[in-house]
């Protein structure tokens, strides 16, 4: 079985798609991501739409961790920015929730780029630590001034979806409607929306991974002295890539709002970005399909684990959400000790198995 | 003048806490190339089991000397289990390897004592000494005393035994190091086993600190740190002692000095300052006071 053509020219090696097996795949993906909304039970809907939040915000980071190699512990001060942007649009100027995710985004982007300036001269801990400031920093600010966060540390986000909505005519949005012969509730329409933004999402970085300033990331990230001696600008890649990937995390943040409807300054704090960081490092380094698994993996990972941790022995004897985290906690850990390339390291297994058969390698 | 005085020796004793604790950081940085963020989990074992050997009547320097020894155990037996193959593996993974180890050392101390705050029994209570109208309590002063005992017997062992020649030649270049002869493994336990004693200690201050102590105030206390390690520079013990001491100074004056000039944003500063600070020292100086800057090959 030829397993991809065979590339004679620059052209074929940076298709989106090399084979027509990477169609069937990507068909095959699309069916399962359109269907399941009406398969799913609503609990398994939430953690649905939570995963396609994760998916956004987990290739944001792994533009910036993976194609760029800048570590950042401080991915939730993104999300924070793009929820508390989207919520205080939406509240104070009825802005329809279409244009306050890309502008929830935007000012992400502002801030990450900032960010990215002070960040110019670290490598590795030393940027870990700095992003974490940045996360405490957010945070406190958010804390001081409560005509953004919310009085009593709680924001409503409301979801409008044209100009001109009234806080009153907004809760259709909430209900139950009908469009020609589907009817969705506010769970699946949520879904499906979320579900473009995904998928433009995924789309965008792996566009970005072939372009020139993808390249340059990635020259960056295997070693930016040598890749500034060959003429990539180190400075460029790196704001580019703390740009993009604080962009998508304002969005991330911003969809985490409208599907939270309630969001509180507490909520974005280290373990979120410990979140993202394990869902890219799950999924395998360097690759949007990493983060995309990674995410769907990660979140649905763990409402497994919700359902079967309270019939495990020991675990049992846990307060409930640490028996996530203790799950968690052994998975992430088996998976690097076992397999440090994660979910694409299993796949590359697989595939390596079937090329070689009927020999064993 | 006796503010200055009160708040000067509290700094101190809160600096003597974050010296430990970012000295630990740095210590199993320069064996390990490990940032170990299951670090206040250490502290938090080193507290708890502080608070039962005291409910058991063991004499307080025999409970001190047993609770740092168990919790160098465990920071051993973390070394062993989990970081040693992870040698050679990228940054980050070893950042998540630590943080979800934390986790899991949470839930065991979660198990092992209980979700509920517990205070932690002294044997200064609220004695104070008089100094010039200033009241500095014994705790705090004993505090900084054994603070000083333990960071220089450190830089003793660090600098005239053995085994501190043969830590300083591992952090120096693992593989001479094993063709020398030098047993690397038992080195690297030993390293992590000392980080944990000191980790030990630091906890122990913490629960001295606060009247009743949960989970969580060891985790924030390490999470406190941090910005000592980095302005220290992770390679450099003694710099992030130094900075450790100016972490405490800084987080004792900011708020009362700093704070109610800047309105909204003077409110709980002592929460963000060091990190400020650290950004801003970051950008002067980004391998941090003492720390070597990496040459690299192309």
């Amino acid at each position: 079985m030829p397993t991809r053509p065979l590339v004679t020219r620059y052209e074929d090696d940076l298709r989106l798609f090399p084979d027509r097996w990477y169609g069937v795949g990507l068909a095959l993906g699309l069916a399962v991501l359109l269907g399941f909304p009406f398969v799913a039970s609503a609990s398994w809907l939430t953690a649905g739409n939570q995963a396609l939040v994760a998916i956004v915000g987990a290739v944001g980071l792994m533009i910036l961790t993976g194609f760029a190699g800048q570590i950042s512990l401080g991915h939730a001060a993104f999300l924070a920015i793009g929820a508390f942007t989207t919520a205080v649009l939406g509240e104070r100027w009825q802005v329809p929730f279409w244009l306050c995710l890309p502008a929830g985004g935007a000012a992400a982007t502002v801030i990450g780029v900032a960010a990215g300036l002070f960040a110019l001269r670290l490598r590795g801990l030393y940027l870990a630590i700095v992003t974490l400031g940045l996360l405490y920093l957010v945070a406190h600010t958010l804390d001081a001034y409560p005509s953004i966060s919310g009085v009593g540390g709680q924001k409503l986000t409301p979801m409008y979806v044209t100009f001109g909505d009234t806080p009153e005519g907004m809760r259709d949005v909430y209900e139950k409607m009908a469009y020609g012969p589907l009817i969705l509730d506010w769970d699946q329409k949520l879904y499906f929306i979320f579900a473009a933004i995904a998928t433009a999402a995924a789309w965008t970085a792996t566009n970005l991974q072939r372009s020139g300033a993808g390249r340059a990331m990635m020259a960056v990230r295997d070693h930016d002295l040598a890749a500034a001696t060959l003429g990539v600008d180190p400075v460029r890649a790196k704001l580019y890539a703390f740009g993009a990937s604080s962009f998508f995390a304002g969005v991330a943040g911003g969809m985490f709002a409208l599907q939270q409807r309630t969001i509180t300054v507490e909520y974005f704090a280290l373990p979120v970005s410990i979140e993202y960081v394990a869902m890219i490092v799950l999924g395998g380094i360097g690759r949007v399909w990493g983060a995309v698994a990674g995410a769907i993996a990660y979140v649905f990972l763990g409402k497994l684990m919700q359902v079967i941790g309270p019939s495990l022995p020991f675990i049992a004897r846990l307060p409930t959400g640490l028996q996530t985290a203790v799950l968690f906690s052994l998975l992430v850990i088996g998976v690097l000790v076992v397999e440090p390339l994660g979910l694409f390291g299993l796949w590359l297994r697989i595939k390596r198995y079937f090329l070689a058969w009927p020999f064993r390698y | 003048m006796t503010d200055l005085l009160v708040l000067t020796a509290a700094g101190l004793s809160l600096g003597a806490m974050y010296a430990l604790v970012a000295l630990g950081f740095s210590v199993i940085y320069r064996a390990s190339r490990v940032f170990n963020f299951a670090h206040g989990e250490l502290l938090g074992i080193g507290a708890f089991s502080m608070t039962s050997l005291v409910d058991a009547r063991v004499p307080w320097p025999a409970a001190l000397a047993l609770a740092m020894a168990l919790t160098g155990a465990v920071a051993a037996g973390v070394e062993r289990a989990v970081v040693r193959p992870m040698i050679g593996r990228p940054v980050f993974v070893t950042i998540i390897l630590t943080l979800f180890v934390a986790l899991l050392l949470r839930a065991i101390t979660i198990v092992a004592w209980g979700v509920q705050p517990r205070a932690l029994a002294d044997p200064f209570g609220d004695a104070a000494l008089g100094l010039g109208g200033a009241e500095l309590p014994y705790q705090t002063l004993a505090q900084i005393g054994v603070a000083m005992l333990a960071l220089g017997g450190f830089f003793a062992l660090l600098r005239r035994t053995q085994l501190g020649i043969g830590m300083r030649a591992t952090s120096t270049d693992q593989e001479v190091a094993l063709a020398l002869g030098i047993p690397v493994g038992r080195i690297l336990g030993a390293t992590w086993f000392l980080a944990g004693m000191l980790a030990g200690l630091a906890g122990v201050f913490a629960a001295m600190k606060h009247a009743l102590f949960g989970h969580e105030t060891t985790l924030i206390i390490a999470f406190r740190a941090f910005p000592a390690v980095i302005v220290g520079g992770l390679t450099s013990p003694s710099g992030t002692v130094i900075a450790g001491f100016l972490l405490g100074l800084t987080e004792i004056f900011a708020p009362v000095y700093l704070g109610p000039h800047l309105g909204a944003f003077g409110k709980n500063l002592q929460d963000v300052f060091p990190y400020v600070v650290m950004i801003l020292f970051l950008m002067v100086r980004p391998y941090g006071l003492l720390g070597r800057r990496d040459v690299e090959r192309l």
